[in-house]
Parts: C-alpha cells; sequence; structure tokens
C-alpha cells in the first residue's frame, strides 16, 4: 500500500537524496518552499522513519566595531611598532612619549598597543623607554589578517580566534544546521510512490478523539479577507443618549420622577400658572384627546390654582385678566412638557409632601401638535430637572447646569433673559457647538413664580431647567434628519452603524 | 416667537448713541432679544419673548437702550390733552366684543418706515395679548376722515354698536366695491380668516360716524379712514373682551406713536353706565423687599445701587423703609416702585427683580453650585426596564424606539385585529381631537404594530432583523383620574428566512428565566398570528401577553417578504 502524505510532506519527500545530505536551506531553494514549511514537513516524516536529520553545529564570526577599526587602520601594537621603526635602528631607546606621537594612536588604543606590543615581543618596554627588538612585516601579523579573513568570507587561522575574541575584536554565533537524508524505509517507500493526503478546512471533534489530527494539513487561509457581517444586539441610540443624562443626573444627587403621559390641564397647564386663554394652550400646539373630562382633583389646591390666576399671590400679587374654569382645567391631553409631573411632585400628589432639599429630574417624553419635519418632531424626549432648596438665586441655577452641560462637552455657557408664563427670572441657555462652535440655544430655565409655589403649598425657593434630549442627540452625532432616529421611520442602518458613545 | 424686523441705522438714531452693530446685538441680548439673522438691507431680525408688549416696535426697543445706558431715567408720562371726541357705546351693544377704549394723536409725521413699523405693531399686538384679535382687536384712522357735528359742549362724537349682518354697506379697506358686512365675512380675505371671531352673531360690532360705517372690528376698517403718510392726526380704537388687555394695548400704541413727537388727546368713552377717559396712563405700583432682590440676583447691592436700576429699567422707586446706618441694608428695608403704564407683565414684585437683574446684567454674576446635598436615583420600573433590556440586547435583539402615535389603519386593521374582537391589542383607543394629520391620530394600544411598520420601512437592509422595544401604550379607561390606562409593554419581532416559533419562545424562556418567572405558553387564538402557532404567555399562572408566527396576510399588507416570528406582554409582568 502507498502511503500518503500531505503536499508539503511529499514535495520534501521526493526532493531528497538517499546519499548527500541537504540541508534545510538548499531544499527550500529547490523546491521554492519556506523554510518553516520545510522544517515543519522533515520532523514529520523523521517522526515516520521515512528520513534521519543530522544537527551540525557550526561557528559563525563577525567583525565587532573594534575589530571593524582595527581592520581600517591596523591593530594599535602595529602602528606602535611602525612608529618605533621610524623613529631609528633595532634596539635604541626611544622616549616612549615620543613614539606614541609618533604612532598618532588616540588615547584608548595606547593602552591596547602596550600590553599587546610586549605579549606578541615586538621589543620592550620600560621607564618611560620603548626599543624594537626584532624585524617583520606587520602585514602579516595572523591576527591582522585573521581580521580581512573574517570580514571577506574567506579561511580564517583557528588559532587566532579564541585572542581575537578575549580582545573583544570579534563575535562568534553558534548556528545549528540540519541535514536531511533518505533512510532506507524512507527510499524502498519511495520506490512504491507516494499519494497526497488531503487537507483539511475545520478540525472536528471526531479527529479530535480519534486521534487522526495528527497527520492533516491545514488549508490556508486568506487571513486578510472580510468576514461575514454580523448584526448582534444593541441599545438604540437616542436610549443610551438618554441612560447617559439619567446617569449624569443621578450622579448629581437627582431622583427620578415618574407620572402619566396623559393629563388634565390642571397639572400641564393650570398649576404653571399659564392663563387658560394663552395661545400655547389651543389645539394648535397641544394634543387634546377626546376622552372624558379628567376626575378627582384635589379641591383645596384647584381652589388655590383659581385664586393664583384671578387674583395672584401675595399682597401685591396681581392675577391674569384671562377667564379661569374648571371645566377648562379638567379637560385631558398630551404633555407638552414633563412640567406637569413637576406639579405633582411639589404639590405632594405623587410621593408625599416634600421639604428641601430636593432634587429631581426625569427624562421622558412629550408631545407638541407640531409638524413633522427633519428636526421636528410630534413627540420627543425632554430633559426636566429642578431643585428645591432654601434662599435659591439665579446663580445657583446657573452653577447647577453648567456643571450639567460641561459633563456632555458643552461650556462657555451664555444666559439670555429670557419669559416663562411660570418662571421668573427666566432664561434661554445658549452654548457653543462642540463642532461648528457657532452659539445655540440648548434649554430653557428659571425659578419658579411664587404664583405657582405658594398654591402647592411651597415656601421656599425651586429652580428648574430643561431642553430637548433630541436637541442633545443632534449636537453629539451631527444627525441632519431626526426621523432617521426616532420613531417608526427610523433607518436600521443609521442605528447599527452609529459608533458607540461613551 | 415673534420676530421684529428693524434696521440697526434706525436704533442708533432713536438712541442718540452710534454703537456698532456687535455692541447692539449684545446688548440686546442682554436685555432679553435674540439676533435672528439679518436680510439683505442689513435689518436686524430679532426675536423676543411676549412679556415685554412695548418692545414690539422700534421705539419701544429703542426707548428701552436709552434706558439701558443711563440717557432715560425713571417713569416717563407723555402728556395728555382734554378730550373733543366721544366713543358712545350704543345699544345693542355687541355682547361678544362689549368693551371699547381709545386716543387720539395728533401731528404725528410718518413716513414709509414708520408706517411700516406701526402696522408691524398692531398686528403683533393682536398676535399676542390680542390672542389672535379675539381678545382684543386695533382700528387706526385719519381723523380728518371722519365726519362729525360737533353736540352741544363742543365734543365730536362717534358710536360703537351692534349692526345687522345686511347693513350697512361700505367700502372697506383695500377694495373698490361697497360690501354689507357679512358679505365681508364671505368674500374679503381677512373676513374670511376671522369668521370664527363674529360667525354665529345676529350683531356685528362696528363704529360709526355721521357717514356710516367706517370700522367693522376685528375684521377691517373701511377705504375712507385709511392711513397714509400725509395723515397728521390719528383715532386709534380698540374693542375686545377684556377692559384692562385693550386699555393696554392702547397705551403701548400711544407710546409708540409719541416718540415720533406726537401729541397725545384723550377720548371720553360714554357708556350707558358711565363715563371714562382714555387712555388711562394711572401708575401701579408694588412693594419690594431689598432681601429678596440680593437673594433672587444672588449679589449684594446698596439701595443707591437698587434706585439706580429700577430708573434705568424705565420704573421710579422710592425707599419706604429706610436702611439702618444708611449703607448697609436692614434686611427689612423695601421700596415702593412705580410702574409705567405701557407694562403689561408686572404681576408680582418678583417682576421687578428681573428688571433689576436685566439691566444690572445677569451675564456679570457669577454662576456658584447651590451647597445642599441629595442623593440620586432612578425609580423602580426605570430600573426594571434597562435591566430588561439589556437581557434582551444580550441575547441579540436591536433596541428600537418607536412613536407613540399612530393611527387605527396601522393599530388595528394591518394587524387583521378587527372592532369587537377581544385579544391582545385590542383596547378602545385614546383619540386625538381635531388632529393634524391622518398619520396621527391615536396613542397605540400595543407595540408590535410599531415593530411591523419598521421592518416595511427596512426592507432594503440586511437581514437578520430581530427587532424589540419596551414602549409606551394605552387605553381609555374610565376608572383612572385621567380617564386614560398607560403600560409599557415588551414587544419583539423575529424576522429571517428560517424565523420560526421556537426561536421566539427560546428568546422568551431566556428572559423569564434571568427574571425567576415561571413561563407557560397556551394554545389560542389571534388574528395577527396564524392559527395553530400561537400561544397565550402565561407568567406565574397569570395570562398576561402573546407569541406567535405573524400571519401572512398581515406580512402581506406590511410588504415584508421573510416569515416573522414575534411576542408582546406587559413589562409589569416581570415586577
Amino acid at each position: 500500500m502507498t502511503i500518503k502524505l500531505p503536499q508539503n510532506q511529499k514535495i520534501v519527500f521526493e526532493t531528497i537524496s538517499p546519499t548527500e545530505e541537504k540541508t534545510f536551506d538548499q531544499i527550500s531553494e529547490e523546491t521554492n518552499l519556506k523554510f518553516e514549511y520545510i522544517s515543519g514537513a522533515s520532523f514529520a516524516l523523521e517522526e515516520q522513519g521515512l528520513i534521519s536529520i543530522t544537527t551540525h553545529s557550526i561557528s559563525e564570526f563577525s567583525l565587532t566595531d573594534e575589530g571593524s577599526h582595527y581592520l581600517q587602520h591596523s591593530l594599535p601594537e602595529l602602528r606602535l611598532y611602525e612608529a618605533v621603526r621610524l623613529l631609528g635602528e633595532l634596539g635604541t631607546k626611544f622616549d616612549l612619549s615620543q613614539a606614541i606621537d609618533q604612532s598618532s594612536l588616540d588615547k584608548n588604543e595606547v593602552s591596547v598597543a602596550l600590553s599587546n606590543y610586549a605579549r606578541k615581543d615586538y621589543g620592550t618596554i620600560n621607564q618611560g623607554k620603548i626599543v624594537s627588538s626584532r624585524d617583520f612585516d606587520t602585514q602579516s601579523d595572523p591576527e591582522q589578517v585573521a581580521l580581512t579573513s573574517i570580514n571577506q568570507g574567506t579561511e580564517i587561522d583557528q588559532s587566532v580566534i579564541a585572542r581575537l575574541e578575549s580582545r573583544g575584536l570579534i563575535n562568534i554565533n553558534q548556528l545549528t544546521k540540519r541535514s536531511i537524508i533518505l533512510t532506507k524505509k524512507g527510499a524502498s517507500e519511495r520506490k512504491k510512490g507516494v499519494q497526497i493526503s488531503e487537507s483539511i478546512t475545520s478540525l472536528t471533534p471526531q479527529m479530535l478523539s480519534q486521534g487522526n489530527w495528527e497527520h492533516l494539513e491545514y488549508a490556508t487561509y486568506n487571513v486578510e479577507a472580510e468576514a461575514a457581517p454580523y448584526i448582534g444586539g444593541r441599545v438604540h441610540l437616542l436610549r443610551e443618549t438618554a441612560e447617559k443624562v439619567k446617569d449624569t443626573l443621578v450622579g448629581m444627587g437627582f431622583q427620578e420622577m415618574e407620572g402619566p403621559h396623559v393629563d388634565s390641564e390642571f397639572w400641564i397647564n393650570d398649576c404653571l400658572f399659564m392663563p387658560q386663554d394663552h395661545p400655547a394652550r389651543t389645539h394648535w400646539d397641544q394634543f387634546a384627546l377626546s376622552v372624558s373630562p379628567a376626575q378627582n382633583l384635589p379641591p383645596d389646591l384647584v381652589k388655590k390654582v383659581q385664586s393664583a390666576h384671578l387674583d395672584g399671590v401675595g399682597t401685591d400679587g396681581d392675577g391674569y385678566h384671562s377667564p379661569w374654569s374648571e371645566a377648562v382645567a379638567l379637560r385631558v391631553g398630551l404633555r407638552g412638557h414633563t412640567t406637569s409631573l413637576s406639579m405633582r411632585y411639589l404639590s405632594g400628589q405623587a410621593i408625599g409632601p416634600l421639604e428641601p432639599p430636593q432634587r429631581f429630574f426625569s427624562v421622558e417624553k412629550v408631545y407638541r401638535n407640531d409638524t413633522l419635519d427633519p428636526t421636528h418632531l410630534l413627540e420627543f424626549f425632554q430633559i426636566e430637572g429642578w431643585v428645591m432648596a432654601e434662599n435659591l438665586s439665579v446663580r445657583d441655577l446657573m452653577g447647577t447646569f453648567t456643571e450639567f452641560y460641561r459633563q456632555f462637552g458643552i461650556t462657555n455657557l451664555k444666559f439670555k433673559p429670557h419669559y416663562n408664563p411660570y418662571t421668573e427670572p427666566s432664561f434661554e441657555l445658549f452654548g457653543e457647538h462642540p463642532r461648528t462652535g457657532k452659539l445655540i440655544e440648548i434649554g430653557n430655565s428659571g425659578l419658579f413664580r411664587d404664583e405657582v409655589l405658594r398654591p402647592l403649598g411651597i415656601t421656599c425657593d425651586v429652580m428648574a431647567w430643561g431642553l430637548a434630549l433630541e436637541r442633545l442627540l443632534m449636537l453629539m452625532y451631527g444627525f441632519e434628519d431626526i426621523r432617521d432616529v426616532h420613531g417608526t421611520l427610523c433607518d436600521l442602518q443609521l442605528l447599527r452603524s452609529t459608533g458607540v458613545s461613551y | 416667537m415673534p420676530v421684529v424686523i428693524l434696521h440697526p441705522n434706525l436704533l442708533r438714531k432713536m438712541t442718540g448713541v452710534d454703537a456698532t452693530n456687535e455692541k447692539l446685538k449684545e446688548d440686546l441680548f442682554n436685555l432679553g432679544l435674540e439676533f435672528n439673522g439679518e436680510d439683505e438691507d442689513g435689518n436686524f431680525q430679532l426675536e423676543f419673548a411676549p412679556d415685554r408688549l412695548d418692545r414690539l416696535s422700534i421705539e419701544g426697543i429703542a426707548r428701552s437702550l436709552r434706558y439701558y445706558y443711563g440717557q432715560d431715567r425713571g417713569v416717563f408720562i407723555p402728556q395728555l390733552n382734554p378730550p373733543n371726541w366721544t366713543i358712545f357705546l350704543r345699544h345693542p351693544i355687541p355682547h361678544k366684543r362689549p368693551y371699547v377704549t381709545g386716543a387720539i394723536v395728533r401731528g404725528i409725521k410718518l413716513d414709509d418706515s414708520i408706517l411700516k413699523s406701526l402696522i408691524q405693531l398692531q398686528e403683533k399686538l393682536h398676535d399676542t395679548i390680542g390672542r389672535d384679535r379675539a381678545k382684543g382687536s386695533i382700528g387706526i384712522h385719519d381723523l380728518s376722515m371722519i365726519k362729525t357735528t360737533e353736540t352741544l359742549d363742543g365734543m365730536s362724537s362717534i358710536s360703537y354698536r351692534g349692526t345687522v349682518p345686511s347693513e350697512p354697506s361700505f367700502v372697506p379697506l383695500g377694495l373698490k366695491e361697497e360690501l354689507t358686512p357679512e358679505q365681508v365675512l364671505e368674500s374679503h380675505p381677512t373676513g374670511k380668516k376671522y369668521t370664527k371671531l363674529v360667525d354665529g352673531d345676529q350683531q356685528f360690532p362696528a363704529f360709526f360716524d355721521d357717514l356710516g360705517l367706517f370700522s367693522l372690528p376685528p375684521i377691517i376698517n373701511s377705504a375712507r379712514t385709511e392711513v397714509t403718510i400725509d395723515s397728521r392726526d390719528l383715532l386709534i380704537e380698540l374693542t375686545g373682551t377684556d377692559q384692562w388687555t385693550i386699555d393696554r394695548m392702547l397705551n403701548i400704541i400711544c407710546y409708540a406713536l409719541e416718540a415720533h413727537g406726537a401729541t397725545l388727546e384723550e377720548i371720553n368713552i360714554q357708556t350707558p353706565d358711565s363715563t371714562v377717559r382714555k387712555p388711562d396712563f394711572s401708575l401701579d405700583t408694588k412693594n419690594v423687599d431689598h432681601a429678596r432682590i440680593e437673594q433672587v440676583l444672588g449679589t449684594r447691592l446698596s439701595p443707591n445701587d437698587v434706585i439706580d436700576l429700577l430708573e434705568r429699567s424705565g420704573l421710579d422707586g422710592k425707599t419706604i423703609v429706610p436702611p439702618y446706618r444708611g449703607e448697609i441694608p436692614h434686611q427689612e428695608s423695601q421700596y415702593r416702585v412705580t410702574i409705567p403704564p405701557y407694562r403689561v407683565d408686572v404681576l408680582h414684585p418678583l417682576d421687578i427683580i428681573d428688571d433689576i437683574g436685566r439691566t444690572h446684567g445677569f451675564h456679570k454674576l457669577k454662576p456658584r453650585y447651590p451647597a445642599v446635598a441629595t442623593i440620586g436615583g432612578r425609580t423602580a420600573n426605570s430600573s426594571l426596564e434597562r435591566a430588561i433590556r439589556q437581557v434582551l440586547i444580550g441575547i441579540g435583539f436591536e433596541d428600537l424606539l418607536n412613536f407613540n402615535l399612530t393611527n387605527k389603519t396601522e393599530n388595528f386593521s394591518k394587524m387583521k385585529l378587527k372592532d369587537g374582537i377581544e385579544a391582545y391589542g385590542s383596547h378602545d383607543p385614546v383619540e386625538i381631537l381635531e388632529p393634524y394629520s391622518a398619520e396621527y391620530t391615536i396613542i397605540r394600544t400595543w407595540v408590535l404594530p410599531s415593530l411591523l411598520m419598521v421592518l416595511e420601512n427596512n426592507t432594503h437592509r440586511a437581514y437578520p432583523q430581530n427587532l424589540i422595544e419596551i414602549g409606551f401604550t394605552a387605553k381609555v379607561d374610565p376608572t383612572k383620574d385621567t380617564r386614560v390606562g398607560e403600560n409599557y409593554a415588551i414587544a419583539a419581532t423575529i424576522t429571517h428566512s428560517q424565523a420560526s416559533y421556537e426561536e421566539s419562545k427560546s428568546k422568551l424562556q431566556v428572559l423569564c428565566q434571568r427574571f425567576n418567572k415561571r413561563l407557560e405558553t397556551l394554545p389560542i387564538s389571534h388574528p395577527t398570528f396564524i392559527e395553530g402557532r400561537t400561544a397565550s404567555i402565561v407568567i406565574d399562572g397569570e395570562p398576561k401577553g402573546i407569541l406567535g408566527e405573524i400571519h401572512p396576510e398581515v406580512l402581506n399588507l406590511h410588504g415584508i417578504e421573510l416569515p416573522v416570528s414575534a411576542f408582546e406582554l406587559p413589562l409589569n409582568s416581570f415586577i
């Protein structure tokens, strides 16, 4: 039965000789296979007894920097000798310093020259005097010659190797070279002929358990090629941004609010001291719903809010010159802002009466009867935060959101005095666009009016601010059309391909 | 927000300060007027907030700047000459528009830009405090075109009363032919726009002089009394549903006209019950606590500072409780502040403190972080939602955020849910009153339709498309205070060529196991799903949701050409 070998092994097997040893390098050249393949194949063949590998150890020599220097300029002791010979006759005593000057050796070379001059028996050095005692041709110095031989790669006088090494003039590398030769068994198998065994793509559990992975070759992969796309799970971009905002606010000591999306006008607008004939309360701006009017409004609170609207709050407070009716307050609609939640919390209705200090927030949906276009949605997320404490000033307001926006890389805030029916003073916040550097509006804020707080029973101060989450998103990512991201018109590809923010 | 258009050159002229455009923009910003852009003629477009209606015209803005720069100080009351005219409020008193006021303006020198500014002011007042003319509307007339015979006491008189729809006829502004009041309503563009304010009325409010009808508020004036740049004397009349509102609108117009050198003259308003003289320039006062000023602004101010800031805001201030020792303000010190009659926004001493802040310059105040400690946290529902989302993402779902608003076709018919069938998702939907768009008319009752819409819009994107949403749903519920029951639901769809019931159930199993919930799936029928491949999701013995392979007819209605398996159940199933 003919043996089966993987391809590389077969090539090597058929190339080697039964009589002559060939090195891996030689076989690599002959077969055009890379050295690593020859090596791997050979060990495999050896294990099967088809070839035998002999390992030789060879020394390789190379010159150090110092050695190269002396190759060019001659060994220092030779130059010293030549200098002495130039000064005069053999056997004459000369001043050592004179000889050194004549030789133009530099400082480090002097000591080298002196020690070797004596060792090599060129003459004597004694009490500052130097003598040359014999005549010879410096160029035939065996060590010098050896330097040239090493450099040229010709045969080297082995007797001086040790000396050159100890002088630090050469490096000796020990190399292992292997050569292979066909064994008797190999020769006879080769006569029968060799077949190629298959290379495999996948390692299977059977191969691993049965152990027949040993003689297999693995098909080479193009490891540079693109792999098949993988989709996998992922959080929604806007949700991710909302989470980041929530984490930031929780980190600043804010507690989350929760409450209804559908609410009575009372909580959405009346508590906020919005006159009942305010344009923003018409269905041009706000979604009214065709359900029955709300029920169970706290009667005392309704009375107080009504009184605030009609007669104001405080000794010098004036009300609005607008009609007020409970019927309007009981109408049900989709909230246009999450300040309805803030009112529920401040009134004590949500989680009981609150004492200062308090910080609360919400990042949830609000609804506006707008036209759907690249920058406007009918429903979007509002970020709302408020702080209740004694003696708050507008500076505390500015300080709180300066810190909040800083967490999102928006600095250099400017505050423009503004108007809201429910806060006084009020500010619109402007910040630098993180990429274009333009000044853009990034939020609305203010101190709640007495007309809002006193009916709710709050005697200290409350400051609040808000902005649309989508606005923050557009700033961070630079999307052109918010509908690609938020809502049923989204583009899955955009959601999939936008990078993660952290 | 309203936008006012004006030229900076005019501002420089009217303030007498040669400020650069940049400085003007900055000062206006600090007063609260936002620069929105410039047109090709160099006009500024300024966006502002509707508390300072006196700034709706360049005259008001220039006045604010003059105060800000310190060139004017304190409350200014223009001279008011005694009346020569009377407006009689006669029967039938227009019951939808029973209040009237007015003034005479003499010796005005109009040019194109002032006339344009006046018209812009009129329009903006209508849009804001006038509540789109319903609460108050303004008519401006050339006085010389109004014909009256003098009464015994030498007064000229006009009357304001209701008239029948069919007479009299008059030539409305901008037209050549005579129309009756009801014809104006039908054929004139302004008539059509404001039909809602007079429609159904048997009497149309109107002003009459000896020649007939010359004004039909809130709709249109007559051509006869049209104001041109040659007009010298004007009649300003206002009508509406609230006396205070129209009186204030009148004051703002008077101040704007007086700024161009006109003289103001009172008018008698004679009703069956009373006679009053308008305009009413009487001054409101409010007391402001020094302590509150310092607390709101977060900075120390001396009484002199406060008085100076008040005067530079166009107010007058007098210390009524003197500061202790003259320099250090006593905590009880108070100011009596006088407020000019063109202000509509000062309801409370806080509004005055806001003025002080703006004049001082809020931008000069240094932000500080409030030194109160509070503990932050998430609500339990919010934490649960996040945990559920993380598990679902971890098993390979792409998280979505869809609209809560939808329409009945998407929510019901395209899911094969018909009226009267009791099935998951088929609840009485909460409907929007008078929606703009047919696409968004209800709040969704379940989340799966939204996922199917996303699948429909993304058939050109790679598969698998394994989508989830933890979304808001609502239904009508008369037992709730808001009459609406709100809920969050977890919905998932699996879409690829091998999508199956088993795969959905296998993912649902993981979810239930992670939250230690016992899951059973009992056979059920549901029109959205394939019969025999649908189950009711039962969590800890309670039926909660629905699971199955989506019916091919539903897929067909959505243009989806791969099988979809899905489930949905309420978020609170996992509490």
